[in-house]
């Protein structure tokens, strides 16, 4: 016989620890247990049988991980705690004392913690901080947006516009953004990084209204290991694309309110040749005279700077050539749908050169033996054309307002349009009362498109397309470039739909319904069509009959002569009944579950059922107005 | 002495002002404070020493002196330098000062001639001995204290405001005077009284001699002295470095090498972010008990600033919205349409939504659920198809009309031609079952409850129950004539034989009149309780048959024999309300259910067998299989057990399908089928397969859910069913006065 198992030794009463038992093991107040927890992203647990976990009691108790907290213990934040206290009572003592030397001197060595190892521990791959990015997107976002306060300090919020931003110009730079979404929230985005989906809601640009009745405490704690958490993910990113990080920040554009060019994004390669440039003439000039270091650390920098300038000019000269190319190529195609037609003719045309390269490359390269050739291209011909495609329509995704020149009228929410368009490489001017910075101003001939929000235009310029903010987003949704005319300002916008919800659903729900309906109308048009062949109603039932006989040999000829239903919907019925008869063998609990998922199953019908009766009466009542 | 000390302390005082006039500087409160202390002195001293005459003077002598010196008069000068003299060289100074001023105050007396006798009796009268109290405590009375005698000092005469008046008027010097606390009158202020004044007003120092310039006295000087000061030689620490200090010293440096201070405070900052997933990028093993937070919801439709029409709520569905508690609406926010973007206005519980996104991460406690995907289908157990396991009772295929009162009972004979049922109405029918019809009709005197066919095929006749009665009738007319001769000789033959014991008996064997012979009846049991008889049910072989009446007691339950006309009570206690009895159809065996349990026992041993289990709250019907190995019960709690006799005393099985109770529940006698019928108005027809291999547990298929052959009348749906003896029908019989056949 094995030994006795004790009770409350094994299993959940050792697994779970609740949670005054974890305080007085790590000897730490609530408050700094709760920070502990949010910074550790410890969470409480619910145990599958709580009497198991709490000595038989049912009371209600928060349990923890017992293995989590024992963690914990080892924490060196938990120790940077401690210090902290000590020094505050120091810090605090001294004032008190008016030891305004010891006070500086406490100030000094004031203990700092860093979270760079709470990080790599949560997150041990990339990848897994990158799933994880979504609540500190937002939570950046929010307090980006946020007014300085006495609890909020200026650079906080200062750091949060800055992250948030560094990572929408790699949005931007990668063009990675995939989905975007007005909602009366806010605007939502999704992008796709390392094949992580990444979505964040951005609040709309108006100012917070700071509410009272909330624990900034949480919040700033949340924010402090969010703004690490992104800080490094940032660096990464950028570093992975060869960027430099952190991105230089331009003051003087800050103020004029440039946004996101207020950061000046740089490759590596060239900030290594300009050091590489720069080094050279000090180099010669500290063997003439080490007195002119100072000049020459002078020179070197305005040197820098003029590079750096016309690294800029560069970079606009180059919009500017493109932005005439595509103005030439818009003349001759005025319509977006012809510009959309060319779009398909040039991938069209690409697709066909690269066919013609693979077979060229194919023949030239597996001349030798022929056997093999005839196997491969019909098998490997077939998916690596797929892939190809698949990855044709991804670039072409990706370039979408490549071709467009957008003006940004004063209405317009600049902060989030110029992010959609530039990340799908597409050009933005802005009223110089948005904010400096603008490539160029309205009465330029280059733009195509001007979003506005205003129902009419002062003066309206024939070569450009007026269309609200929508259409950019629709646009983006619908993976295309949509017709600008139901956009046109003034007009009822069609409907913006949530790019998120799946349309799997949605279809499958539809096709059943539409193909009950067919059956059913099938039958009928038959019926009508035996009719009209001269064919007597019971006739035409006994070869129905018959064929159906022939199909299913149980089925028994219960209906009388006189009788209306149909064979289907006996079948059907007999199927029900079968159904019914079942469910009376069904144990207990199955019955419970069965009855629990037809529930479900019959509100999600309910709720699309109610949708399309309102969308019925709806359409009926549009198209009486358009009668009358 | 304390006293004299104090006085010389005054003196002192005196002293350090010095000079000639400051002699005579005797401020008002210089005055007072002597003069308390004086006063204390004296206290302490009466206590101590009255006797002594010299001491008891000298105080009078010091008061007076002071107030001579306060109202600048001076009449027992000599007095005071008497006793001054021997004290110091200043105080013959004085002395000599005084006596000057005597001279010139001298002068004032000629010019004052009545205040001087004033003066005099006042200097005469005893000082106040109240000490140092706030004199406003005598405000109430005629006097203002006591003298050393302890007399009263009254308080001197006061004159009325008029007097005053006149007084401010007159005397140039009244606003130089100050009134005196302790002795309640005017005095005049001197020149240094009031020069003092000034001074404080001007906020100098009072004292005019004081000099706040002196020259200063060099304690310390600089000059080096040349001689040490102590003798002692210089101690050896001093020429040997400090242990303590090195100790310090090299705390600092230990930790400068091992880099814990960095000399000369430039902190190279490291940069803030670096790739922190240089070394190491692989991702951790699934941890069953890591629970990720879930993502957040991402937007439906109707979140959209601009929706379809259709997800836009309705004035109604708005007013619920609002009504539902926060916590329980199952979306946040309430659609609505924007006609643009620009008109799209700030969400106002963008914060509180984050925030709550927070708390739910680090203070919502977590579980791994798992998502059943499942089908529902899937759930529901494959049965053998019921067209596989015909015949069985499919459709209604006509109703027997003709009753007005609910059927509560038939039997079907054991050829299966005829029917015959019982009504509330009173009547008994018998039909003919293929046909639907009545062919017989009687009328009893109250509801027929129970009704049973003889079980004997050469038998014609059944047993019916009423009231407390029991009868036999046999339908004459519906078989031949042996057969009739045969059942009334089967029948009545009992009766020559057991008119000869006349006992007390619980049943009384009546003869039926002659009218009642010639429509049938051929014995009537009459029982001597007048409980009625709720149930008839017969042995297989149709001669010995059992009653039941659960008011009777003991005598509810009684087994009788047709043909000897012999009544037999099998228990003499009954445990319980008896629900229905049942004979085993071929062992001899009893079945007696109660409301919960439901007992066997052997009749030919006379014991109990077997008790049942049932677990149903109440039974409200019984049947036995044919083989009699199993039996079904149905319950008014809507379940269906079935109980194998061999397995265990608790059901093999628990249906529970009918929505309402179970009124019947019935076997078939060849197939293997099984039927019950429930207040909901349905019938249920079971496959019931029952082996013969005892390994081999009876299989259960439902087959057949018969509906809307009854109304349900008064919550009241099928009441009785049963199935034909060789085909496979089944008739059933309800409140709504029908019975139907089903086949």
């Amino acid at each position: 016989m094995g030994k006795l198992k004790k009770k409350g030794q094994s299993g959940a009463a050792t697994n779970y620890i609740t949670r005054n038992q974890a305080l007085k093991k790590l000897q730490v107040t609530l408050a700094d247990f709760r920070r502990l927890c949010i910074l550790k992203g410890i969470y409480p647990r619910q145990p599958k049988n709580k009497k198991k976990a709490n000595k038989g009691s049912t009371a209600p108790v928060t349990f923890y991980y017992t293995k989590d907290i024992q963690y914990l213990l080892h924490e060196p934040i938990l120790n940077k705690f401690r210090e902290y206290k000590i020094f505050a009572r120091k810090l605090s003592k001294a004032l008190g004392k008016r030891q305004i030397k010891v006070a500086q001197n406490l100030e000094k060595n004031k203990p700092v913690y860093t979270l760079d190892h709470i990080i790599k521990e949560r997150y041990p791959s990339f990848i897994d901080a990158l799933r994880d990015l979504d609540d500190a997107l937002c939570m950046l976002f929010l307090f980006s947006t946020f007014p300085a306060t006495n609890k909020i300090k200026n650079e906080t919020v200062e750091n949060c516009r800055r992250l948030s931003s560094e990572f929408q110009h790699y949005v931007m730079h990668t063009r990675c953004l995939r989905k975007t979404f007005l909602s009366i929230k806010g605007i939502y985005y999704q992008a796709e990084i390392k094949g992580q989906t990444i979505n964040w809601v951005v609040p709309y640009q108006f100012s917070q209204q700071v509410p009272d009745d909330i624990d900034f405490r949480v919040m700033l704690t949340f924010l402090e290991f969010y703004q690490t958490l992104v800080g490094f993910v940032n660096y990464k990113l950028f570093t992975d694309i060869n960027l430099l990080y952190p991105p230089k920040f331009d003051k003087e554009k800050d103020e004029e309110a440039a946004g996101l060019d207020a950061y000046l994004i740089e490759s590596t390669n060239i900030s290594a040749n300009i050091l590489d440039q720069s080094k050279k003439p000090e180099k010669t000039d500290n063997h003439d005279n080490s007195k002119n270091e100072i000049n020459d650390a002078k020179e070197e920098l305005t040197q820098k700077k003029e590079w750096e300038k016309r690294l800029k000019t560069l970079a606009q000269k180059i919009t500017e050539i493109k932005a005439q190319d595509v103005k030439s190529a818009a003349a001759e195609t005025q319509t977006d749908d012809s510009q959309t037609a060319e779009i398909n003719d040039n991938k069209n045309q690409l697709i066909d050169d690269f066919n013609e390269q693979q077979s060229n490359g194919k023949s030239s390269s597996i001349a030798e033996n022929q056997q093999v050739t005839q196997i491969t291209p019909t098998t490997k011909l077939f998916t690596y054309y797929d892939i190809h495609s698949a990855s044709v329509a991804e670039s072409e995704f990706q370039q979408l307002f490549s071709k467009c020149i957008f003006y940004l009228s004063r209405e317009v929410p600049r902060y989030s349009l110029e992010f959609v368009i530039r990340a799908f490489g597409g050009q933005v001017g802005w009223d110089p009362t948005v904010g400096g910075g603008s490539l160029f101003d309205e009465t330029n001939e280059i733009i195509t498109h001007q979003v506005c929000d205003r129902p009419s235009q002062n003066h309206q310029f024939l070569s450009r397309v007026y269309i609200q903010p929508q259409w950019v987003y629709d646009c983006v949704n619908a993976r295309k470039l949509l017709t600008t005319e139901p956009y046109r300002p003034g007009k009822l916008l069609p409907p913006h739909l949530s790019p998120f919800v799946e349309h799997k659903e949605e279809k499958a729900e539809d096709s059943s319904n539409e193909s009950e309906e067919e059956t059913e109308e099938m039958v009928l048009m038959k019926e009508l069509e035996a009719e009209a062949k001269g064919i007597p109603f019971s006739k035409y039932q006994q070869e129905r009959k018959q064929l159906k006989s022939e199909t299913i040999a149980t089925s028994r000829k219960t209906i009388k002569s006189g009788q209306k239903r149909t064979i289907q919907e006996i079948e059907a019925a007999e199927e029900q009944e079968i159904k019914e008869l079942g469910k009376i063998m069904m144990s207990k609990k199955q019955k419970k579950l069965y009855t629990k998922i037809e529930h479900g199953r019959k509100k999600q019908q309910r709720k699309v059922a109610n949708l399309q009766q309102r969308k019925r009466e709806l359409d009926a009542a549009t198209s009486k107005k358009k009668k009358r | 002495m304390a006293r004299r000390k104090i006085i010389s302390v005054t003196k002192k005082r005196k002293a350090t002002g010095s000079e000639s006039p400051n002699q005579k500087k005797n401020t008002v409160e210089l005055a007072k404070d002597i003069n308390k202390r004086n006063n204390t002195q004296k206290e302490g001293l009466i206590t101590s020493k009255t006797s002594d005459e010299e001491e008891e003077e000298e105080p009078q002598s010091s008061d007076n002196s002071e107030r001579i010196l306060n109202l600048g008069e001076d009449l027992d000068v000599g007095n005071d330098s008497d006793y001054i003299a021997g004290d110091s060289l200043e105080d013959s100074q004085i002395e000599e000062i005084d006596d000057d001023e005597v001279s010139d105050i001298s002068e004032n007396e000629r010019n004052l001639g009545e205040k001087k006798e004033e003066q005099e009796e006042k200097d005469r009268e005893p000082p106040n001995t109240v000490g140092n109290i706030p004199m406003e405590w005598y405000d109430d009375y005629p006097h203002i204290g006591y003298d050393m005698d302890g007399k009263k000092i009254m308080k001197p005469a006061k004159g009325d405001e008029l007097d005053k008046f006149l007084d401010k008027m007159e005397d140039p010097d009244y606003w130089l005077s100050v009134k005196d606390d302790l002795t309640q009158q005017n005095v005049k202020l001197t020149d240094e009284e009031l020069d003092i004044i000034r001074r404080i007003q001007m906020q100098e120092i009072p004292d005019a001699n004081y000099n706040p310039y002196e020259p200063m006295v060099e304690w310390f000087t600089s000059k080096p002295e040349v001689m040490p000061l102590s003798a002692a030689p210089e101690p050896k620490r001093r020429f040997v470095p400090s242990k303590w200090e090195a100790k310090r010293i090299m705390k600092i440096v230990r930790a400068i090498r091992e880099g814990r201070i960095i000399p000369g405070n430039t902190q190279v900052q490291k940069p803030r972010f670096y790739n922190l997933w240089a070394d190491s990028d692989q991702s951790r093993q699934d941890h069953p008990m890591h629970i990720p937070a879930p993502k957040m919801k991402l937007p439906d439709h109707d979140e959209s600033y601009n929706p379809p029409a259709e997800y836009l709520p309705n004035e109604k569905e708005k007013e619920e919205w609002e009504q539902m508690d926060p916590e329980d609406r199952e979306k946040n926010y309430l659609p609505q349409k924007y006609s643009s973007l620009r008109a799209v206005p700030a969400y106002g519980r963008f914060i509180h939504e984050r925030f709550n996104r927070c708390l739910d991460l680090y203070l919502a406690p977590r579980l791994r659920r798992n998502k059943l995907n499942i089908d529902p289908e899937s759930l529901i157990p494959k049965l053998p198809n019921p067209k596989d396991l015909q015949p069985f009772p499919t459709r209604l295929a006509f109703s027997y009309i003709g009753h007005t009162g609910r059927i509560r009972c038939f039997s079907i004979d054991p050829l299966g031609l005829w029917l015959v049922s019982g009504s509330d109405d009173q009547t008994i029918r018998v039909w003919e079952i293929t046909t639907g019809r009545c062919v017989y009709t009687w009328t009893v005197d109250d509801i027929v409850h129970s009704i049973a066919w003889c079980p004997n095929k050469d038998v014609c006749g059944f047993i019916v129950a009423f009231s407390n009665k029991v009868a036999f009738i046999s339908p004459f007319k519906l078989c031949d004539e042996e057969m009739y001769l045969f059942t009334n000789q089967y029948v009545t033959a009992g009766f020559n034989q057991s008119q000869k014991d006349d006992k007390k008996k619980n049943v009384h064997w009546v003869q039926p009149t002659e009218q009642e012979k010639e429509s049938g009846y051929l014995v009537i049991l009459n029982h001597s309780h007048s409980k009625t008889v709720k149930q008839v049910t017969w042995h297989r072989k149709g001669d010995y048959f059992a009653t039941l009446a659960p008011d009777a007691g003991n005598q509810g339950i009684l087994i009788h024999q047709l043909t000897k006309h012999q009544t037999q009570q099998p228990f003499r206690k009954i445990k319980g309300i008896v629900q229905r009895v049942m004979f085993h159809p071929i062992k001899p065996l009893f079945f007696v259910a109660t409301q919960r349990f439901i007992r066997v026992y052997n009749l030919i041993k006379q014991e109990a067998m077997k008790t049942l289990q049932s677990g149903v709250k109440w039974i409200s019907s019984l049947d036995v299989h044919p083989m009699g190995d199993n039996i079904i019960i149905g319950s008014y709690d809507k379940r269906l057990c079935w109980f194998d006799l061999d397995l265990s005393s608790r059901p093999y099985k628990i249906l529970r399908y009918h929505s309402m109770a179970i009124r019947s529940v019935s076997y078939h006698k060849r197939f293997p089928l099984f039927a019950s019928c429930s207040d909901d108005g349905s019938i249920q027809i079971f496959h019931g397969m029952v082996y013969n291999d005892l390994l081999q547990n009876p299989l259960i298929v439902p087959v057949k859910i018969l509906k809307g052959g009854h109304n349900i009348v008064d919550s009241l749906g099928v009441l009785h069913c049963e199935f034909h003896p060789t085909q496979p029908w089944i008739i059933s019989s309800g409140a709504d006065h029908q019975i139907n056949l089903w086949t």
